[in-house]
């Protein structure tokens, strides 16, 4: 299969120059590839800086050095060095982000926050709508919170609208923070399911799960980053 | 030879819509901006922001041609030919002004004409690049004045008669009827009550994605900036200290100044 993240000697160290210029050292000489397909679970205890490395190949955090080679568009691209649109244009079409929280904005309807990524990629209106409802329905949202912003909605509602977002249309890349932190145990199979079905429809996945049981039945590979630990 | 033009490509324009080189404002002794450089491409949105006083609002006037500066240039790539907006006579770029872009000031009394009724506000600038039926104009502005949450029945109206929130949205169907390619917005939610903002704030992000507009807004509300923009510049004592993606920027700030900043908000 294809190499879809290949990651070259980075490092990240905070350097916070509002307390005395403190340093803190997060890992050092990170290398590590994934191939479209596969499911890779970053292990290491809270601290070790998983969710840092996850938001580095995302583009939000810069690496202190390294390289971070996402495959877009057929080309591998350094998403560290790439201009800010060309970082837009990799995450609109390649690469998508699955935190725990959602991100709301005033007034927009909960199903048209989770058509929004069909409509970027050109899908019409209908089409886009009839996906967005299956996978709300899915999810086991009334339907009387469709058409309302998530504004009020509880923390597993909330966190189920960003799943329907995240997985109506799965990207090539997907890194995933966590994403059935607040779910029950129904929810929870579905969010496996919808990683099973992303990775056989070609997706890479990076993830962070808590749930020891989530990570068994998600993962075919395990990256343990406190191997990486600056000495 | 055959190019071949991998899909990742095709996405992106060729060229910058606008190029802004070494740009410096002095004000006697003291600095207003100084040597600001950046490209903006078609259809991105970048923020300016910075406590009062940084120098924000200074460069906005240098780039949306309003004050000359003293060194620098701005390259506009919006009509035929890339034109060096200080370099063309006062009328060609008071034209500009007009029909390629678009300000939207801070306080609507100055980008509105008080006297004159909402739908003459609208109408005036599609009057201004050469529209001369009357039923036409008058169509469109009531189908702006919709789009920016003003009831049809008020198009008789004065802006006076309006709140500020409405005020602001007129402004907005004003600048935007004329279909420019870039807008410059200074604080555009700036003195307006929270609740009024959020609605505002949704109307601009709706708007500026559905006309693929190129912008420029100024604020010092971080949550502003998060929603609306694409790229950030931060600014301190009239020079640029960082600059990035948006959310790079505010989440893994590098500079002293903008770590105190984005330290020194709530969640933003």
């Amino acid at each position: 299969m294809p190499t879809m993240i290949q990651v070259e000697n980075v490092a990240k160290t905070f350097t916070l120059h509002n307390q005395g210029g403190a340093r803190l050292p997060v890992f050092d000489d990170v290398n590590f590839s994934v191939e479209a397909g596969e499911a890779l679970v970053l292990a290491g205890a809270s601290g070790a800086g998983k969710s840092s490395l996850l938001r580095i190949l995302y583009g939000n955090y810069r690496p202190t050095a390294g390289k971070i080679h996402i495959t877009h568009g057929g080309r591998p691209i350094d998403i560290v060095a790439a201009v800010p649109r060309t970082v837009l244009d990799i995450r609109r079409r390649t690469l998508g982000f699955v935190s725990q929280f959602l991100r709301v904005i005033p007034r927009v309807s909960t199903l048209d926050i989770v058509r929004d990524p069909l409509l970027a990629r050109g899908a019409s209106a209908e089409v886009a709508a009839e996906r967005a409802k299956a996978m709300l329905a899915r999810l086991n949202l009334p339907e009387r919170l469709w058409g309302l912003a998530p504004a009020t909605f509880s923390g597993g509602e909330q966190q189920r609208v960003n799943i329907a977002r995240s997985f109506v249309e799965p990207s090539a890349v997907m890194l995933i923070d966590e994403p059935t932190a607040s779910l029950d145990a129904a929810n929870r199979d579905v969010v496996v399911e919808l990683i099973a079905e992303a990775r056989a429809g070609g997706s890479a996945i990076v993830g962070i799960f808590h749930d020891e049981a989530v990570r068994e039945r998600v993962a075919t590979r395990y990256l343990d980053i406190t191997a990486f630990r600056k000495a | 030879m055959t190019l071949h033009v991998a899909p990742g490509e095709l996405a992106l324009e060729p060229a910058p819509l606008l190029s802004v080189a070494g740009i410096s404002r002095f004000y006697g002794e003291r600095i207003g901006c100084a040597e600001v450089s950046f490209d903006l491409w078609p259809g991105e949105v970048l923020g300016i922001v910075g406590e009062s006083g940084s120098g924000k609002s200074t460069l906005l006037r240098c780039l949306a041609g309003i004050d000359k500066p003293d060194a620098g240039e701005v390259l506009f790539r919006g009509g035929p030919a890339p034109l060096d907006i200080y370099s063309v006579p006062e009328q060609e770029r008071r034209r500009l002004m007009r029909t390629a872009w678009g300000i939207v000031h801070q306080n609507p009394r100055d980008g509105l004409r008080m006297d004159v009724s909402a739908g003459g506000n609208v109408g005036e600038r599609l009057m201004d690049r050469g529209d001369r039926h009357y039923g036409q104009i008058r169509e469109r502005a009531l189908d702006w004045l919709q789009r920016v949450e003003i009831a049809g029945a008020r198009i008789d109206d004065r802006p006076r008669q309006f709140s500020g929130g409405m005020q602001q949205r007129l402004q907005i169907a004003r600048v935007l009827v004329s279909e420019p390619r870039l807008v410059f917005m200074d604080e555009p939610t700036g003195g307006l009550d929270v609740s009024v903002q959020a609605r505002l704030l949704d109307l601009l992000r709706v708007l500026v994605r559905d006309l693929g507009l190129a912008a420029v807004i100024v604020t010092h509300d971080l949550a502003v900036a998060r929603l609306l923009t694409d790229r950030l510049m931060v600014m301190k004592d009239g020079r640029v200290v960082e600059h990035g993606l948006t959310d790079q920027v505010l989440d893994d700030p590098h500079h002293a100044y903008t770590q105190l900043l984005t330290s020194a908000v709530l969640g933003a």
